[in-house]
């Protein structure tokens, strides 16, 4: 067993616990899938991993999750390899990929307690832990029927409950969210946040930055195979380029004769009110400060996009 | 590798086919045609009478063995052709890979589930073996040897169909070469046979006159004469591993007995049985004193057996299908086929 010291109180996770990913290369024949990405999962957080479509979030999720041999790298999961210690890694870690990966003709609970008994569970403890997660994924009338007939986001919801049979320390996510209705991802991230604070390390992959600005602790963007950025959520970069802001006033003309005699350029009127392109929090502090000194009737005043989206496009922006 | 993860396994596979749900139709078909055969057969007999033709049984169980071993090929590659490239078209084999199975626990299970089905076939002959039985000349030892062979030759197809389904990741491809295979294993051994042995015919020359001459006499000229022979005694491994060859060769011999021992006009029930003449047949093609120039009719002693080296072909190829299946199936995974994902 390994013995972990003491944690120390920020910085890098300790080496024995959660995911380290160094350097992870892959290549598919001449398709350089991978080709570079760090990453690093602490227990008890949530993880984002965010980036374009092909830019390699899958294929890396595979090589963590023991599927894929790396070409080069350096990778821990729970503290082990996934190459030479596959088995260790498994017993620690939950995958869910980005497709269902389901059988039709098998219930919810008999599909959970076949996947409890391939992960060596036991009989007994399988059928409890089967009817735990369908509670748990708000599945529980979908015990006795077959999986056919779930609804898309009821497959993505037991797929999601079938990588936590074994209680992981480690749980790896595909677009989980993708097919939620609102409530389910709603009650997707509350389970994620809850699993973090039972001390698992969480890695999720996902387009929905607005999700993901809620639950993620840090993010790692991932553009063309390597990583563009790896950040706390409450540090990201500040854009260097303007952002939309949106402007709601009771009096749209009042509005825009005040933005034309400060000289802002903007969009609109429209329905949403009128969009104004500003550098940074403190032009649109200064900006709000002089409209309502003009005595204009503002509403409200919103970045368009949260600081996820705009972290994102900055990133991998970049060299296109 | 452990036993409660295979099992795990060949129980969920079991499930999933008979959910499925064609099984009961597919079992239901394949009786009533071993029936009708059986019935066919046994009508055919009828018309000699008892003491004409008093081992009906003989006849009518080894028809029915090459019968159904000749159907069953054609039922079984189906039974494991799509597993694999099946599971992972439906991405259900990565979730499968990142449990606490083993690739062995995952290949034996699956290997199992088919072969078990396999042997659910075999099973539906039982009630006319029985029959057969009923109408003499087909002793049980026979029975359980015939038995035991054709559930290692439908082990075999099992095997090397589901290999081609590890390999290979459409489902059609590998369905239509699990076919292929069965047929190079049946019609390719036998065309192959007949083709090598007839290129290495070696032409010999002899002579006769001349020799042995006892007590005196004139030993007159010395003839000399060529001729041809093939070499079947060098060529019959090319058919050892043919399953209709092996099932034949390997049924126990019929004792050399008749109703009434005296009556040498009687027939045997060796003489009727249709796995003896095959095995026979066989047996005189490997028999290496043919090389001699020998005719196989003046054997002094009984020619070897083929399906010893037939059945030991078959089962080395399935194990060597399950392991390479097994390596396949192994992650994580270096090299992906071509066109294909993990997940
Ligand atoms: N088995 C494979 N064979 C060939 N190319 C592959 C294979 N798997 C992935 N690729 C390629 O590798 C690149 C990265 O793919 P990957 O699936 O990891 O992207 P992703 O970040 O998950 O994208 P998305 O957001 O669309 O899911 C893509 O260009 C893809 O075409
Ligand atoms: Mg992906």
């Amino acid at each position: 067993m390994l013995t972990s010291g003491p944690e120390p109180a920020a910085g890098p996770p300790p080496s024995g616990v959660g995911v380290v990913a160094k350097g992870v290369r892959r290549t598919f024949g001449p398709v350089e899938a991978v080709r570079g990405i760090d990453l690093t999962a602490a227990p008890g957080e949530v993880t984002a991993l965010v980036g374009p479509n092909g830019a390699g979030k899958t294929t890396l999720l595979l090589v963590l999750a023991t599927l894929l041999v790396p070409d080069a790298g350096e990778v821990r999961v729970a503290g082990f390899d996934p190459v030479r210690e596959p088995d260790e890694v498994r017993a620690r870690m939950g995958w869910s990929p980005d497709v269902f990966g389901l059988y039709d003709n098998l219930t919810g609970r008999e599909y959970l307690e076949f996947v409890g008994e391939a992960y060596r569970l036991g009989r007994a403890r399988a059928r409890t832990r089967a009817g735990e997660l369908l509670e748990l994924a708000r599945l529980p009338e979908f015990a006795d029927r077959p999986v056919h007939t779930m609804s898309r986001g009821q497959k993505q919801r037991l797929g999601l409950a079938r990588a936590l049979v074994h209680e992981p320390q480690v749980l790896l996510l595909d677009e989980p969210a993708s097919g939620l209705d609102p409530r389910s991802r709603v009650e997707l991230r509350e389970l994620l946040r809850h699993l973090a604070g039972t001390g698992t390390a969480v890695v999720v992959s996902s387009h929905l930055l607005g999700d993901l600005e809620e639950l993620a602790d840090r993010v790692v963007f991932v553009d063309r195979g390597a990583t563009v950025g790896e950040h706390r959520l409450d540090q990201l970069p500040a854009g260097a380029q303007l952002r939309p802001w949106r402007i709601r006033a009771l009096d749209n003309a009042a509005l825009l004769v005040a933005l034309d005699r400060h000289a802002y350029n903007h969009d609109g009127p429209h329905a949403g009110g009128v969009d104004v392109r500003l550098a940074s929090d403190e032009a649109a502090a200064a900006l709000l400060a002089g409209l309502i000194g003009d005595g204009v009737p503002v509403i409200s005043c919103q970045p368009l996009g949260g600081a996820l989206e705009a972290a994102y496009l900055q990133l991998t922006e970049q060299g296109r | 590798m452990t036993g409660a993860g295979i099992a795990t396994v060949a129980r969920q596979e079991f499930r999933l086919r008979i959910r499925a749900g064609r099984w009961k139709v597919l079992l239901g078909v394949f009786f009533a045609i071993l029936l009708a055969f059986t019935a066919l057969l046994r009508a055919g007999l009828g018309q000699l009478a008892s003491d004409e033709l008093p081992y009906k049984g003989t006849i009518l169980y080894g028809g029915l063995m090459l019968f159904v071993l000749g159907l069953a090929l054609l039922v079984v590659p189906a039974l494991a052709a799509q597993s694999v490239n099946g599971d992972r078209e439906r991405g259900t084999l990565a979730t499968l890979q990142v449990t606490r199975l083993t690739a062995a626990d995952i290949t034996l299970g699956k290997f199992a589930a088919a072969w078990g089905t396999a042997l659910v076939f075999l099973a539906m002959t039982f009630p006319l073996v029985a029959y057969a039985m009923t109408q003499g000349g087909v002793p049980l030892g026979r029975v359980i040897v015939v038995t035991v062979v054709l559930a290692l030759l439908l082990g075999t197809v099992c095997a090397v169909s589901l290999w081609l389904s590890s390999v290979l990741s459409r489902t059609t491809t590998s369905g239509v070469l699990a076919y292929l295979a069965v047929f190079a294993l049946t019609i390719g051994t036998l065309i192959t046979f007949g083709l090598v042995t007839a290129v290495t015919t070696e032409t010999y020359t002899a002579s006769v006159g001349g020799v042995d001459c006892f007590p005196a006499c004139d030993p007159g000229p010395r003839q000399t004469y060529t001729a041809t022979r093939a070499r079947t005694d060098r060529t019959w491994v090319l058919l050892a591993p043919n399953p209709f060859v092996v099932l034949a060769d390997a049924a126990p011999q019929l004792p050399d007995e008749r109703r009434d021992a005296d009556d040498r006009s009687q027939i045997r029930a060796r003489d009727l049985d249709p796995l003896g003449q095959i095995g026979g047949v066989v047996r005189g093609l490997r028999d290496t004193r043919l090389g001699e120039g020998r005719l196989q009719t003046d054997a002094d002693s009984e020619p070897d057996a083929v399906w010893p080296t037939g059945l030991a072909i078959n089962v080395a190829l399935g194990t060597a299908a399950l392991w390479l299946t097994t390596r396949r199936l192994r992650t994580p995974s270096r090299n992906l086929p071509k066109g294909q994902r993990v997940a």
